[in-house]
C-alpha cells in the first residue's frame, strides 16, 4: 500500500494522444466494416405516395398483390396470440377469457409511444398478431405494408355493434385494414371543489389554463399533438392538422407562457392526478374522466370531479383502432380476437371494468351509462356521442415536414423556454 | 505497557462526564464539528430509506402518513401487492434474472480480461486498457442510446428485452471488474506464478493454481459490485426494454413513481433492497472467510471499501 | 545475490495473455466501441421518409450533416433551444458537485482520520447507499417532498412555513437536492480511500513543528487531496450530465429540463432520432475533456503500480 508523495503529478500528454489516435483510427475503419454488414444503406429511395385522410377527404387504402387477405373459412390457429398495445388499455381478464374460449395462450407486450411501436414493427424484429395503431399513421402503415388487409368474413360483429359512421370511417373506407377500438375526446378535467371557476363559465374556456390560482396544480397532457391543439383552439384555430409554421409558433409561445403563468406540468396520468388532488385542472382524455372516480381517496364523493368538452361537439376527438400486422403468425386467431372485442358484451365489459375508454357501440349511450352507474351524472360530458364523430376535430396524419414542425415546436417547449 | 495502552486505561478509569469534557477541550482529539457533521450526514442518508420502508408496511394506501402495520402490500392484497400484481413481481424477477446473468458473464469475462491486459505488453494492450476504462465514465444515457441504436439497426437479430438488457449490463460492468481485479493483480505481482513455473507448472497451470486463489477476494468483491450495479441499473434497462414484461424494478419505480402509486411500490423497493443486501452480506461473509483462511488480517470492511472504489490502489 | 527479475513474458506466454484478454476485448469492441460509431452513423444518416425511422449512413463521405447542424445551431445561436438547456445542465451539475464536495469531504476526512474504533461501522453506513437503488432513494424523497409528506409537516411544525409548499412542482432546488442526495455517496468513498492513505507521519511532523490542527489541515492534507477531489468531482459530474430521471421524478416541469431530457425526448419520443444522436455526440464532445482526464489519471496510476 503505497503512500502518496506530494510531488507525483506529471502528464505524459503525448502518450495519451497517441493512444487516443490509435483508437480513433480503429473507429473510422469500422465504417467500411459496417457498410459490409448491411446495417442499413443509403441508396436512392423514392418516397411512396402517402394518402393523408381528412374528414372531407376520405381515403380508401390500396390493396397490394403481395399482401393478400387470408382465405375465408379457416380454423383459428392454436399458437400463442401476441398482442401489442398501450399499457393499461386492455382488460387482462378479457384476454384470459378469450384464451380460455379458444384454448390458446395470450401474451401482451406494451409500448409507450406510437413511434416506438412502429419502429419495432417496421424493423421486423418482432411479430405480433394484434396491434392497436392510431389513425394518424394509417397511410404509412399501409404503404409500408406493415398491416394486412382484414377479411370481414371473420368480423360479423363489426356490422352488428359499431356506429355506422365508424364502420366505414374516412381514414379507412371499407375498414380494409382496421376496426375501431375506442373513441375519446380531449377536454379539460378539473376538481370542482378546488377551482375558482370552470371552463364553461369563461368566455374562452381554454383561458382556464392561465388561471393564476392554479399555480403548481395545472397540468397539460404530455403529448406533442394534444397540448398544442388546445393552444390552437384558444386562438380560434380549428385546423388541428395545420402545417403552417406561424400556427405552430403561436402554439409554442402559448405553451411557453404557461410555464411562467402557472408553472405548468406535463403528465399522462390525468386519471389519478385529478382525483388525488395533485392536479386541480388537467387537460384530460374522456376515458380518464370515466376511470377517475375509482382513484378518489376514501370518503371523497364523485361530485368533486368535473369534465368539460364543448357542448356543440366542436372539440378534439380521436379514436384508436385494432389492426393485424402483416407478419402475424396467427392471423385467423387474430381476426377472431378482433371480432371478440367488437362483441357487444365483451367490448362493454372491457370498457366498464378496466379501460374506461368507450368503444363506439350502438348500444352505448350516455344515459344508459349513467343509469348503469358506470359514469356519474356530473361526468356525463365524458361520454362520447355518435354526433361528436361528425362535429369533432380529428388529429390526423401529417406530411413528414409537418410532423417535424410539430415535433420541433414541442421539443422547444419541453426544453423549458 | 505501551504509552497508548496506558493512556487508554487511564481514560477508561475516569467517569464518563470527565472523559467527555476532556475530549471536548482537546484540539488534537476528534473534532466535534466533524463528528456531528458525519452523524447528520448518516442520518440524512439513511433515514429517508427507513421511512420509505416503514410506509411499505402501511395498512392503508398512503405513502406519507403512517396507517398501521400490515403485509398488505407484500402478499395480502389480491390485486396490488407485490406477490399478486403481475407487473411488480415480473419486475422483481427480471431484475434478479438480469443481475444473475450479469454476474455469470461479466466476472469470468472481466477476470480473464484483467489478467490478459495486465500481463500483455504492447501497443494493442495499452490501447485496450485505455478503451476498456471509458465505459466507467460514460454517462449512462449515452450508452443507452448507443446500444438501442445498435440493437435496432445493426444487430437486429438480438431482440430487445432480456438479451439486449443483459448485454448492456455486462458491457458497463466489465470496467468495474477490470479495475478491481487489475489493481489486485498489480499488487500481487508476478512472483507466485514465477515460483509455480519454477516448480514445473505450465503458464496455464500457474495461472489456475497460483494466481486465481490469490485473486479470489477481488473476484468475490467484483461479483458483489456487479450484482449491486445490475440491480440498481436504470437507464440502460429502460432503453433496452421491450415493454412492461421486461421492465426491471428501477424502471417500474420510475414509471409508477411519478403518479400516485400504492405502498406496493415501496414494498417492491424494500424487497429488492433486502435481496441485494442478503446476497451482498453472504458474499462478503464468504470473502471474510477466505481472507481469514489465507491469514490476511485487518478490517475486512476497510479493505472492501478501498477495493471497491479506489482504482489507484 | 539478487536473482535477475524474470518477466512473465516470452512469445508463447504473450499469446496466452492475448488469448485471455481477447473475449473481453471482442465484447467491448462489439458492444461498446461499435455502438459509438453507430451513433455517428445515425446522427449523420438520413431518415426513412415513410416512417421517419433512421437510416444510418456508414461511409463518412456520404454523411448528411443536417441533424448535426440543427443541434449546433440550437447551441450556438443566441436564442438557441439547446443553448439554455446545456447552460442549465452545466449550472445544476456545478452546484450539485460543489454541494456534494462540501458534504463528502468532511465526512470522508472524519472517517479516514478519526474513525478509530468505529471505522468499520461508519464505512458500512457509507457503503450502504451503493446497494440501495438510486431510484429507490429518489422514491423516498418523493414521499417526503409530497404535499402531505414529512418535509412539509416538519417545516410547518417548526414554523418556517405557514402553508404546505409544493416541492415537486418544478423547482431547481428540489432537483439539485435530489442529485446531491443521489450522487454524494459516490464521492465519499473514493475520497475516503484516498484520505485514508495519506501518510500519518506527515501530519505528525506538522504537529511537531508547531502547526495547529487547522494549519496542518490547510497546509498538508488539503494540497495532498487535490487530485482526489478532482477525481471525485469528475466521477459524479459525468453521470450527472446524462441524468434525466431526477428532474422527471422530482419535477414534472419543462423549467428544469436537462440535456438528458432532451436526448430522451428525441430518441424515444419522436421521429427525430438523428437529432437525438447528434445531441449525444455534442454532449460527449463537451464531456471529452472530463472523460479523458479521468481515464488517463486512472491508467497512469495503475501503470505506476505496475512499475
Amino acid at each position: 500500500m503505497a503512500t502518496f508523495h506530494p510531488r507525483e503529478w506529471r502528464y505524459a500528454r503525448r502518450e495519451f494522444l497517441q493512444r487516443g489516435a490509435a483508437g480513433a483510427f480503429a473507429l473510422s475503419s469500422m465504417g467500411t466494416l459496417l457498410a459490409a454488414c448491411g446495417g442499413g444503406g443509403n441508396g436512392e429511395f423514392k418516397p411512396p405516395e402517402l394518402l393523408l385522410a381528412r374528414p372531407d377527404n376520405p381515403v380508401t387504402h390500396p390493396l397490394f398483390d403481395d399482401n393478400p387477405l387470408i382465405a375465408s373459412g379457416l380454423e383459428p390457429e392454436s399458437g400463442t396470440l401476441r398482442i401489442y398495445n398501450w399499457n393499461g388499455y386492455l382488460w387482462p381478464r378479457a384476454m384470459k377469457n378469450f384464451g380460455k374460449e379458444y384454448g390458446v395462450k395470450v401474451e401482451l407486450t406494451t409500448f409507450s409511444t406510437m413511434d416506438e411501436a412502429i419502429a419495432k414493427i417496421s424493423s421486423g424484429a418482432v411479430d405480433f398478431d394484434v396491434f392497436f395503431p392510431t389513425p394518424d399513421r394509417m397511410s404509412r402503415l399501409v404503404v409500408g405494408k406493415l398491416l394486412q388487409p382484414l377479411n370481414h368474413d371473420y368480423l360479423p360483429n363489426l356490422a352488428k355493434t359499431v356506429w355506422p359512421s365508424v364502420q366505414d370511417p374516412f381514414y379507412d373506407k371499407g375498414s380494409r385494414y382496421t376496426v375501431p377500438y375506442t373513441i375519446y375526446t380531449t377536454g379539460i378535467g378539473y376538481r370542482a371543489d378546488k377551482v375558482t371557476t370552470t371552463p364553461d363559465k369563461l368566455s374562452n374556456p381554454y383561458d382556464i389554463y392561465w388561471d393564476e390560482s392554479l399555480k403548481g396544480k395545472m397540468f397539460l397532457l404530455d403529448d406533442g399533438r394534444e397540448a398544442p391543439v388546445h393552444m390552437l383552439f384558444r386562438n380560434g384555430i380549428t385546423d388541428v392538422n395545420t402545417e403552417n409554421p406561424d400556427h405552430l409558433e403561436l402554439a409554442k409561445n402559448e405553451l411557453k407562457s404557461l410555464i411562467d403563468a402557472v408553472n405548468v406540468k406535463l403528465s399522462t396520468d390525468d386519471y389519478s392526478h385529478v382525483p388525488e388532488g395533485r392536479a386541480w385542472v388537467h387537460q384530460m382524455w374522456s376515458g380518464s374522466a370515466v376511470s377517475a372516480p375509482s382513484y378518489l381517496p376514501e370518503g371523497t364523493g364523485t361530485e368533486v370531479l368535473g369534465y368539460w368538452f364543448p357542448s356543440d361537439g366542436r372539440g378534439s376527438i380521436g379514436n384508436d383502432t385494432i389492426a393485424i400486422p402483416r407478419a402475424a403468425k396467427n392471423p385467423v386467431l387474430a381476426h377472431y380476437f378482433l371480432n371478440y372485442l367488437l362483441d357487444e358484451k365483451h367490448g362493454y365489459d372491457n370498457f366498464a371494468n378496466y379501460v374506461g375508454y368507450q368503444p363506439p357501440f350502438v348500444t352505448l349511450d350516455p344515459d344508459r351509462l349513467v343509469t348503469d352507474e358506470i359514469v356519474p351524472a356530473n361526468l356525463k360530458s365524458a361520454v362520447v356521442r355518435e354526433s361528436d364523430f361528425d362535429t369533432g376535430y380529428f388529429q390526423l396524419e401529417l406530411t413528414p415536414e409537418g410532423q417535424t414542425l410539430w415535433q420541433v415546436a414541442w421539443a422547444e417547449f419541453k426544453a423549458g423556454g | 505497557m505501551t504509552a497508548a495502552a496506558a493512556t487508554a486505561e487511564t481514560r477508561r478509569a475516569l467517569p464518563a462526564a470527565r472523559r467527555f469534557r476532556d475530549w471536548w477541550s482537546n484540539p488534537w482529539g476528534k473534532p466535534r464539528f466533524l463528528v456531528f457533521f458525519t452523524l447528520v450526514y448518516l442520518v440524512w442518508s439513511i433515514v429517508p430509506i427507513l421511512i420509505a420502508i416503514r410506509f411499505s408496511f402501511n395498512e392503508g394506501r398512503s405513502r406519507s402518513t403512517a396507517q398501521g402495520w400490515s403485509f398488505r402490500w407484500y402478499t395480502e392484497d389480491p390485486d396490488l401487492s407485490v406477490l399478486h400484481d403481475p407487473d411488480l413481481s415480473a419486475a422483481l424477477l427480471q431484475s434478479l434474472r438480469l443481475a444473475a446473468l450479469a454476474v455469470a458473464i461479466t466476472v469470468p469475462l472481466g477476470v480473464a480480461l484483467a489478467i490478459g491486459l495486465t500481463r500483455w505488453r504492447g501497443r494493442a494492450a495499452s490501447t485496450s486498457r485505455f478503451v476498456s476504462l471509458v465505459p466507467l465514465v460514460t454517462p449512462e444515457i449515452v450508452m443507452g442510446v448507443a446500444l438501442l441504436l445498435v440493437f435496432v439497426h445493426v444487430l437486429s437479430f438480438i431482440p430487445l428485452g432480456t438479451p439486449a438488457q443483459a448485454i448492456g449490463h455486462v458491457t458497463f460492468s466489465l470496467a468495474f471488474v477490470l479495475i478491481i481485479v487489475r489493481s489486485r493483480l498489480l499488487s500481487i505481482g508476478p512472483e507466485y506464478e514465477e515460483a509455480a513455473q519454477d516448480l514445473g507448472a505450465s503458464p496455464l497451470q500457474a495461472l489456475r493454481l497460483a494466481l486465481l486463489p490469490l485473486l479470489t477476494p477481488a473476484i468475490v468483491a467484483s461479483a458483489i459490485i456487479v450484482f449491486a450495479i445490475s440491480m440498481d441499473d436504470f437507464v440502460v434497462s429502460a432503453f433496452l426494454s421491450s415493454g412492461t414484461t421486461t421492465d426491471t424494478v428501477p424502471v417500474r419505480i420510475y414509471s409508477t413513481g411519478r403518479t400516485s402509486p400504492t405502498p406496493a411500490l415501496n414494498a417492491l423497493a424494500t424487497v429488492t433492497l433486502a435481496i441485494t443486501l442478503v446476497i451482498a452480506a453472504l458474499a462478503f461473509g464468504l470473502w471474510r472467510f477466505v481472507r481469514a483462511a489465507r491469514g490476511q488480517t485487518g478490517s475486512a470492511i476497510e479493505e472492501f471499501a478501498r477495493v471497491e472504489t479506489d482504482p489507484t490502489r | 545475490m539478487a536473482k535477475p527479475e524474470r518477466r512473465l513474458g516470452g512469445r508463447r506466454r504473450e499469446a496466452l495473455w492475448a488469448a485471455l484478454a481477447l473475449p473481453g476485448i471482442v465484447w467491448l469492441a462489439l458492444f461498446f466501441v461499435v455502438p459509438f460509431y453507430v451513433i455517428l452513423g445515425v446522427a449523420f444518416g438520413t431518415v426513412d421518409p415513410t416512417f421517419q425511422t433512421p437510416r444510418p449512413t456508414w461511409n463518412p463521405l456520404d454523411w448528411n450533416t443536417q441533424a448535426f447542424d440543427f443541434v449546433i445551431d440550437g447551441l450556438v445561436s443566441r436564442g438557441g433551444v439547446f443553448r439554455h438547456v446545456f447552460l442549465r445542465t452545466l449550472v445544476y451539475v456545478a452546484i450539485s458537485v460543489v454541494l456534494s464536495l462540501a458534504i463528502a469531504y468532511p465526512v470522508a476526512y472524519f472517517v479516514a482520520r478519526f474513525g478509530g474504533r468505529w471505522k468499520g461501522l461508519l464505512l458500512l453506513g457509507l457503503i450502504a447507499p451503493f446497494f440501495i437503488s438510486y431510484l429507490m432513494r429518489m422514491l423516498a424523497w418523493i414521499n417526503l417532498l409530497q404535499d402531505d409528506g414529512w418535509v412539509n409537516d416538519v417545516l410547518l411544525w417548526i414554523g418556517i412555513l405557514d402553508a404546505p409548499r409544493n416541492w415537486l412542482d418544478g423547482r431547481a432546488s428540489s432537483v439539485i437536492l435530489g442529485m446531491v442526495y443521489g450522487y454524494v455517496p459516490f464521492m465519499i468513498l473514493p475520497l475516503y480511500a484516498f484520505l485514508d492513505r495519506i501518510d500519518r507521519s506527515l501530519l505528525d511532523a506538522a504537529r511537531d513543528l508547531g502547526a495547529s490542527p487547522l494549519q496542518a489541515f490547510r497546509l498538508v492534507t488539503l494540497p495532498l487531496s487535490v487530485p482526489a477531489i478532482l477525481a471525485g468531482c469528475v466521477i459524479i459530474a459525468l453521470p450527472m450530465f446524462g441524468d434525466y430521471y431526477t428532474p422527471d421524478l422530482l419535477s414534472g416541469s419543462p423549467k428544469t429540463s436537462l440535456v438528458g431530457n432532451q436526448i430522451n425526448l428525441y430518441i424515444r419520443g419522436g421521429q427525430q432520432i438523428p437529432v437525438g444522436a447528434a445531441l449525444v455526440i455534442v454532449l460527449m464532445l463537451l464531456l471529452a475533456f472530463l472523460l479523458a482526464y479521468y481515464v488517463f489519471a486512472t491508467a497512469r496510476a495503475q501503470r505506476r503500480l505496475s512499475g
